[in-house]
C-alpha cells in the first residue's frame, strides 16, 4: 500500500523526535507512547497531504495536536504547576555522558525547571534546544507567527533564568509567571 | 534603544535568527555595553548547559513494536521499504554549475543544465535514503574511531580516492567513524560525525567542478553541499541548516 510505504519512508525516521516531544509535553512514559501512537494513526491517514520535504515538522505538528487532544480528553490538570514527580520524568539512562560532568543537582534543577514551564514556552524551547528546528519550522509546528515564536523563546529563557538562578529566586520567578 | 530592548533581541541572536541589520546593530551595542555583553555571555552558557543537560527521549522499543504492529494490522501486505539507490548513469555531477550564481541561473534554462539539476537532486535524495537506512539499521558505522589516522587508511583501502578526514571535536563535531555507501552506483566515503544528539553523515567525493546548491530538505532531513580543492562534501542530518552550513564551511577550509 502506497500510504504505508510513504509512512515508513517519511514518518518512521522521525519517531524519536515525535516521542521526545510527546514525552516532554506529557511528562509521562506511557502517555507519551499513547500520544505518539495516536499521532501515527493520523499521520497514516493524512500522509497524502504531506509534501516530502518537511516530514519532520509535519509529524511534530501532528504529535503536538495529538497531545493537546489527549490532554483535553483526560481533563489534565489546569496548569502545569510543577506538581508532577519530576524525578520520575528524568530517565537517568537517557542523560548524555557530558551530563555526568555537570553538577547532578544543577542538571536536575534545570530539567525540573523546563518541565515546569507553561506549555507554550516549553514546546518552543524543546523544539529549539533539543530538535534544533529553525524559527520558521517551529512556527509551523506550533502554528504561530515567527515573531511569536521569537518572543516565546526569549520569555522561556527568561523564565528559566529566573527559576534556576538562586538569588532573588522566588520573587523574580513568581512575577514572571503571571501572564 | 535602551538596554532592556537590546536584551530582548539577544535570545534570537543566540539562535542565529536575527536579521543581518539587527545583528550588526546588536554587535555594535555589545561592544559598547558591558552589562549587555555579560548577559549575552550568560545566555550562551545557559543554552549550552540546557543542550548538555536536558535528556532526549528516544522512542522505546515497545513503541517501535506498537507502531509496526499498527502498520501490519492496517495493511494486508506491508509495503517494502522503497529503494532509490540503483541509478548507474550518474557521473559526478557532469559539469552542471558553471561557477557563479549568474552563470548557473542562465544554464538552468538549458536542457543540459536541467539534466544535471535532476542528477543533483537525485544524489541528495539518495544520500538522505542512505542516511535514514544507516540510522535504522546496524550499518551506521563500519569503522568506529575518532582517530583520523585510523579512518583515513580504512577508507583509502576501499576507494579509488583518498578522502580528507579530520576530527572537529573542538568545534562540537566529533568524528565517530566512517562507512562506504553507494551514491549513483559509485562507492563513496561517508564520514560519520556526532553533533550534540544529531548524527551528521558527510559524503565525501572527488568533484572537479564545484557544486552550487542551496540547502535542501528531503524527508525532513537537511542536506548542505560544499566544494573545495576538487572535493565535494554532502552533509545530511536532522541538525539545523545553519549548523550544517557552519560545519560545511569548516570541512572545506584548509
Amino acid at each position: 500500500m502506497a500510504a504505508h510505504a510513504r509512512f515508513r519512508e517519511l514518518v518512521l525516521p522521525h519517531l524519536d523526535a515525535g516521542y521526545n516531544l510527546a514525552r516532554w509535553l506529557a511528562r509521562d512514559v506511557n502517555d507519551a507512547q499513547d500520544i505518539v501512537q495516536d499521532a501515527c494513526l493520523r499521520a497514516l491517514r493524512y500522509i497524502d497531504a504531506l509534501q516530502g520535504r518537511d516530514a519532520r515538522a509535519w509529524f511534530l505538528t501532528i504529535v503536538r495536536h495529538a497531545f493537546y487532544d489527549w490532554r483535553q480528553r483526560n481533563h489534565a490538570p489546569l496548569a502545569d504547576d510543577g506538581a508532577d514527580p519530576i524525578e520520575e520524568m528524568v530517565d537517568p539512562t537517557a542523560l548524555d555522558p557530558e551530563t555526568a560532568a555537570l553538577q547532578q543537582e544543577q542538571a536536575h534543577a534545570l530539567v525540573a525547571a523546563v518541565a515546569r514551564l507553561p506549555l507554550p514556552f516549553r514546546e518552543v524551547l524543546l523544539l529549539r534546544e533539543l530538535e534544533d528546528l529553525s524559527y520558521k519550522e517551529i512556527a509551523r509546528v506550533v502554528e504561530a507567527p515567527v515573531g511569536t515564536v521569537m518572543s516565546r523563546l526569549a520569555r522561556a529563557r527568561a523564565l528559566l533564568r529566573a527559576s534556576t538562578t538562586p538569588p532573588a529566586k522566588t520573587r523574580a520567578a513568581r512575577s514572571e509567571e503571571t501572564p | 534603544m535602551n538596554c532592556t530592548q537590546w536584551q530582548a533581541q539577544l535570545s534570537a541572536y543566540c539562535d542565529n535568527e536575527s536579521s543581518l541589520l539587527q545583528r550588526h546593530r546588536l554587535e555594535g551595542h555589545l561592544r559598547a555595553c558591558s552589562a549587555c555583553a555579560t548577559i549575552h555571555k550568560e545566555l550562551r552558557a545557559e543554552q549550552a548547559l540546557r543542550r548538555a543537560a536536558l535528556p532526549y527521549f528516544d522512542a522505546p522499543a515497545q513503541l517501535h513494536a506498537r507502531i509496526h504492529d499498527l502498520l501490519d494490522k492496517s495493511a494486508n501486505a506491508p509495503a517494502p521499504p522503497s529503494g532509490t539507490a540503483t541509478r548507474a548513469r550518474w557521473t559526478w555531477l557532469a559539469g552542471g554549475a558553471l561557477g557563479g550564481c549568474a552563470a548557473t541561473l542562465v544554464a538552468l534554462a538549458t536542457h543540459t543544465a536541467w539534466v544535471d539539476w535532476r542528477a543533483h537532486e537525485d544524489v541528495i535524495v539518495e544520500a538522505v535514503a542512505e542516511h535514514v537506512q544507516a540510522q535504522q539499521g546496524q550499518r551506521l558505522i563500519e569503522v568506529e574511531s575518532s582517530d583520523q589516522h585510523t579512518v583515513k587508511p580504512w577508507l583509502s583501502a576501499r576507494l579509488d580516492y583518498a578522502p580528507p578526514v579530520r576530527d572537529f571535536a573542538a568545534a562540537g563535531f566529533a568524528l565517530a567513524g566512517a562507512r562506504i555507501d553507494m551514491l549513483h552506483g559509485q562507492r563513496v566515503a561517508t564520514l560519520v560525525y556526532h553533533y550534540r544528539r544529531h548524527v551528521i553523515d558527510v559524503y565525501v567525493r572527488p568533484e572537479p567542478v564545484p557544486v552550487l546548491g542551496a540547502p535542501r530538505t528531503v524527508r525532513g532531513f537537511h542536506a548542505v553541499q560544499v566544494s573545495a580543492a576538487d572535493m565535494n562534501w554532502l552533509l545530511v542530518s536532522d541538525a539545523s541548516v545553519d549548523v550544517l552550513a557552519d560545519f560545511a564551511a569548516q570541512l572545506a577550509s584548509r
